[in-house]
């Protein structure tokens, strides 16, 4: 190529071969650091130098501002970042991007080879992940008997749900925290718990380490009882938390993830009582139309004995009737003892007045569904026993008035029950005439 | 019932009851089974409302040692 160049062209070609250049950019490089100068704009320049090079870097003020520690001569750091050219020098120079103290460095190294590894081998996949138990009766907790979580467990069961809690005191940080929080999570395995919380509360990320180690991670990933981890706060992240069945953010959480809420199981039962007393009420109305439905058909003697046997049922059916209306006043009662135990005293007074307004209602309604419609039931069977008792069914027929039967055989009596077209079978004193619906007019 | 409601977990006389309830909302029983199937209900969430409102748990520690586990109340 005859074309000439000038040395900036030259040099900014050789930027952009650089930055383009995949295997000196993004790139962990270790070394010491040497000749730190820190600029009054905040841009730290220096060496980094190994025992045979030396290249220079620049740390920009963002990216210092990120580092966990101060830059300082002689110390061996991991160093993240790209190559660039300093075009008007000719010089390339290293642009590190964040930094890490070596050990540290090291470390993060064989985390990264840890992770891998773990995952190939499916540690870590989502089909692994067990549901948690919606109600546990033991928790068990393997963590420092003195930190953050075991504290928060017990808090959080003392207001959301009342389990039995099972600790295994471990080492959580320095040596030899790691093989005393796997040997704890084996001994948690040997007892009789429905949800297991590993974990420790907030520090460093040397003190979480020994939540990175892979003996930690073998133990949780053979636990036989489902684990929630909680390992320092939100922004932690541990291996730990990617083995576990559940990562919780902090331990309050974990322990909140673990416990359903006392006062909305509360709720819940309660709406599923109301739901029974009002079907309940359905069905002695139902049974009460049916009553009227069918007295027309029995014989007088029959029914007399029927009526006679109900009557007795229905005095039991309205004693029973207001056990269980009682009860569920009690029950309202219950649960206001269990919100009020919960509240502030100033939040209290307002959720109590609230509760007293419901549980009038309830026990309203309750009783208009359930007592009255038995009260009505027997008014209505000694109406029918009086009807009876004074007209022989026969009688009525004799008078010119016949009843008709649906298509089912059940005598008819409402328009509901048939559609036009309907066959239905109509009784008069000395036969029958089978009829086709031709028309329905509800009234 | 096919078990003792005192003996049951919470979780499954939850369950048993939301059993309940479905049986009664889905009707075609007769007013006494009705009856029945609401005094087990009741029994039930008596049960379920004991649990909650127990104060019996207990929080223990337990300890491996050469003497075998440990146990103590804390």
């Amino acid at each position: 190529m005859a074309s000439v160049i000038s040395v900036s062209e030259l040099n900014e070609r050789a930027k952009t071969v650089l930055a383009s250049e995949s295997s000196i950019n993004d790139v962990w490089v270790s070394g010491e650091i040497s000749n730190l100068t820190r600029h009054s704009s905040g841009h730290y320049y220096f060496t980094l130098k190994d025992q045979r090079s030396e290249v220079r870097c620049t740390l920009f003020r963002g990216a210092r501002n990120s580092l966990q520690f101060e830059p300082a001569e002689s110390l061996k750091v991991t160093a993240f970042g790209s190559v660039d050219m300093y075009v008007a020098r000719g010089s390339y120079q290293f642009n590190v991007m964040t930094m890490r103290r070596s050990g540290i460095g090291d470390m993060y190294l064989a985390l990264e080879e840890l992770k891998k590894k773990l995952r190939a081998e499916g540690l870590f996949d989502e089909s692994r992940k067990r549901k948690l138990p919606r109600y546990p009766m033991t928790v068990g907790v393997v963590t420092s008997p003195t930190g953050a979580v075991i504290h928060d467990i017990i808090r959080v069961a003392e207001k959301r749900f009342p389990v039995n809690i099972i600790l295994v005191p471990v080492l959580v940080q320095g040596e030899g925290a790691a093989q005393s929080i796997s040997k704890g999570i084996e001994l948690m395995n040997t007892q009789n718990a429905d949800i297991m919380i590993v974990g420790r509360g907030g520090g460093s990320a040397e003190d979480l380490w020994a939540f990175n180690e892979e003996s930690v991670a073998r133990a949780i990933a053979a636990s036989r009882i489902p684990v929630i981890s909680a390992v320092g706060h939100e922004t932690d992240f541990t291996i730990a938390d990617m083995v576990a069945d559940v990562r919780a953010p902090t331990p309050s959480a974990a322990a909140e993830m673990a416990l359903p809420d006392v006062s909305s199981e509360a709720r819940n039962i309660d709406g599923m009582m109301m739901r029974a007393s009002r079907s309940l009420a359905a069905c002695i109305s139902l049974m009460n139309s049916r009553f009227v439905a069918l007295d027309s058909k029995l014989s007088l003697k029959r029914a007399k004995e029927a009526v006679i046997s109900e009557s007795k049922n229905v005095n039991e059916l309205s004693r029973r009737a207001s056990v269980s209306v009682r009860s569920i006043m009690n029950e309202k009662n219950g649960m206001f003892r269990m919100a009020d135990a919960k509240l502030s005293p100033r939040r209290a007074k307002d959720r109590i007045e609230q509760l007293f307004m419901e549980l009038d209602d309830a026990s309203a309604a309750a009783d208009r569904s359930v007592a009255q419609m038995i009260a009505g039931r027997r008014k209505d069977m000694i109406s029918a026993d009086q009807r009876l008792r004074a007209v022989n069914p026969m009688n009525v027929l004799e008078r010119g008035y016949s009843f008709v039967k649906g298509p089912d055989g059940a005598t008819l009596v409402s328009v509901h029950q048939i559609s036009p077209g309907s066959d239905v079978e109509i009784t008069m004193k000395d036969g029958i005439a089978n009829a086709k619906i031709k028309e329905v007019i509800r009234k | 019932m096919s078990k003792d409601v005192n003996e049951m977990s919470f979780e499954e006389s939850l369950r048993e009851l939301e059993e309940l309830v479905d049986m009664l909302e889905n009707g075609g029983l007769d007013l006494d089974r009705s009856l029945d199937i609401y005094e087990n209900a009741v029994k039930l969430r008596d049960h379920c409302r004991k649990i909650l409102e127990s104060s019996e748990r207990r929080v223990q520690k337990i300890m491996e040692t050469s003497g075998g586990i440990q146990r103590e109340d804390i």
